[in-house]
């Protein structure tokens, strides 16, 4: 390691001793044997690895080695690279199984189209020497919705009456985002309530992971859609309200339940919130119900959602 | 519209050749008949391939496919009955219908667009039976032809 480089990854980390000193890596497709201390060369920038990051779901904490939290030598500034990934794998929706793609190809096209767009993660592509495009993401200050959300310790009639109007103004604005995607040709792809970030300092919504890729279908905008549905059911309910919760309620509520209560690709979870929580206006659960079993008509556009959804906000009296 | 006119929209699936085949049933052997086997291409997701070559052999491999697809159907249905000069067919690339990568790109519209635009009084489709589940997400082209198409008759070829 150059002797300027090597005294600025000290700086960074002090802890690390000469004998651990890492390596430059201008080529980034070995992506595993990156670590702790190495420094990631781009384009005349340099990165020095803190960690590999790791996605934490259903309490279980899952490492991505293709992404680094790293902090640009020059700027000591923290940023998360994502190096060049081609997985493939199956992704379960219910009973569904979907051939699902990492194109990290598609990510760099979207960053460049939100470019400057504060409702969607910034950052920028460089490619190393072998031609990985390498995406420069800024760390975005904040939490998930759904840890926010959950964080939330009232009563789901007060949640309801006192921040659910808010948060349903701010969803919207986040619908309006994936709206423009679309709107350019592109799908968000991964939309799920824990990839949407509430920034501290601003309050803002803002939408993260964008390298997911399907097969083309002739809905293309299906599962974002099925993705906006689960997450206005999410924040409706102040969470997921499935068979097991409810039976734990003496409330005679599960007689008054049928399949088509609950969720077309989930079948233990309900959907039909009115019926748990009787002051949810009709309007709002009827966007609800068309994510419903018991649904004939679908939502083919985001547009469509946000028509039906708009005049719910209204009558909240949030608008 | 001449009801007689048949397009027949296809795409290399066991639900296509089920179609196929119940239109050489129906009309083999009766005159006045003219039958159009339409494909409308839809690339293969070009974010779903590491690199543009494997993108473009697949697109070359489908394309065969379905283009083998549609002669030995030709020849079905003019085995069936129908006069050679009767049976057209038409591949309808997805460069001349201006598709591009994930924009809402629908076979459907296209397949109405062509029945429109050629005065067929018959569409005919195959179907497999999509749950309500799949047609959420990934939609169904039969489905939105039938909603969709005016001033003609559908065939629905279970």
């Amino acid at each position: 390691m150059d002797k300027v480089i090597w005294e600025k990854v000290q700086r960074i980390l002090p802890s690390l001793s000469l004998r651990d000193q890492g390596q430059v890596y201008v080529d980034t497709s070995e992506f595993m044997n990156i670590s702790y201390g190495d420094v990631i060369a781009l384009n005349g920038r340099h990165f020095v690895v803190i960690r590999d990051e790791a996605e934490r779901r259903f309490g279980m904490e899952d490492p991505k080695f293709w992404v680094k939290r790293c902090r640009d030598l020059e700027t000591e500034e923290l940023y998360i690279l994502k190096l060049v990934f081609h997985e493939h794998f199956d992704q379960h929706i219910g009973s569904m199984t979907i051939r699902c793609f990492r194109s990290p190809e598609k990510e760099s096209r979207i960053l460049e189209l939100v470019k400057n767009d504060v409702r969607f993660m910034q950052g920028v592509t460089l490619n190393d020497t072998a031609n990985n495009p390498v995406r420069i993401l800024e760390m975005i200050r904040g939490r998930s919705l759904d840890s926010v959300i959950e964080d939330i310790d009232v009563d789901h009639a007060s949640y309801f009456q006192e921040y659910f109007p808010g948060i349903l103004k701010k969803y919207i604005g986040a619908c309006e985002a994936v709206l423009f995607l679309h709107d350019h040709g592109e799908r968000h792809g991964d939309i799920r309530r824990d990839h949407i970030w509430i920034e501290h300092s601003t309050g803002r919504y803002r939408w993260i992971d964008f390298d997911y890729a399907y097969e083309s279908t002739e809905n293309p905008f299906g599962l974002d859609l099925f993705g906006l549905g689960n997450i206005l059911l999410f924040i409706t309910g102040q969470g997921v309200h499935t068979t097991h919760d409810l039976a734990a309620l003496s409330q005679g509520l599960d007689d008054n339940l049928t399949p088509e209560d609950f969720s077309l690709l989930f079948p233990n979870r309900l959907v039909n919130l009115r019926k748990r929580f009787p002051y949810i206006p009709i309007s709002l659960n009827r966007v609800l119900l068309r994510f419903s079993a018991g649904t004939d008509v679908f939502y083919e556009s985001v547009e469509e959602l946000l028509d039906d959804l708009k005049p719910c906000l209204k009558e909240l009296g949030a608008a | 519209m001449n009801f007689k006119k048949l397009l027949v929209a296809v795409d290399a699936s066991e639900n296509s050749a089920r179609a196929v085949a119940y239109v050489g049933e129906m009309v083999g052997n009766t005159r006045g008949f003219h039958v159009t086997l339409l494909y409308v291409e839809r690339f293969p997701e070009r974010d779903t391939f590491p690199n543009e070559d494997s993108w473009r052999a697949a697109c070359q491999k489908e394309e065969k496919t379905i283009r083998d697809f549609l002669e030995d159907s030709r020849r079905q249905l003019v085995n069936s009955g129908i006069a050679p000069e009767h049976v057209t067919v038409e591949y309808a690339s997805a460069s001349s219908l201006g598709a591009r990568r994930s924009e809402g790109y629908s076979v459907a519209r296209h397949v109405l667009q062509f029945h429109q635009e050629g005065g067929f009084g018959t569409v005919v489709v195959g179907r497999r039976g999509v749950s309500k589940a799949e047609e959420f997400l990934f939609g169904s082209v039969t489905t939105k032809i039938v909603h969709s198409a005016k001033d003609c008759t559908i065939w629905v070829v279970q």
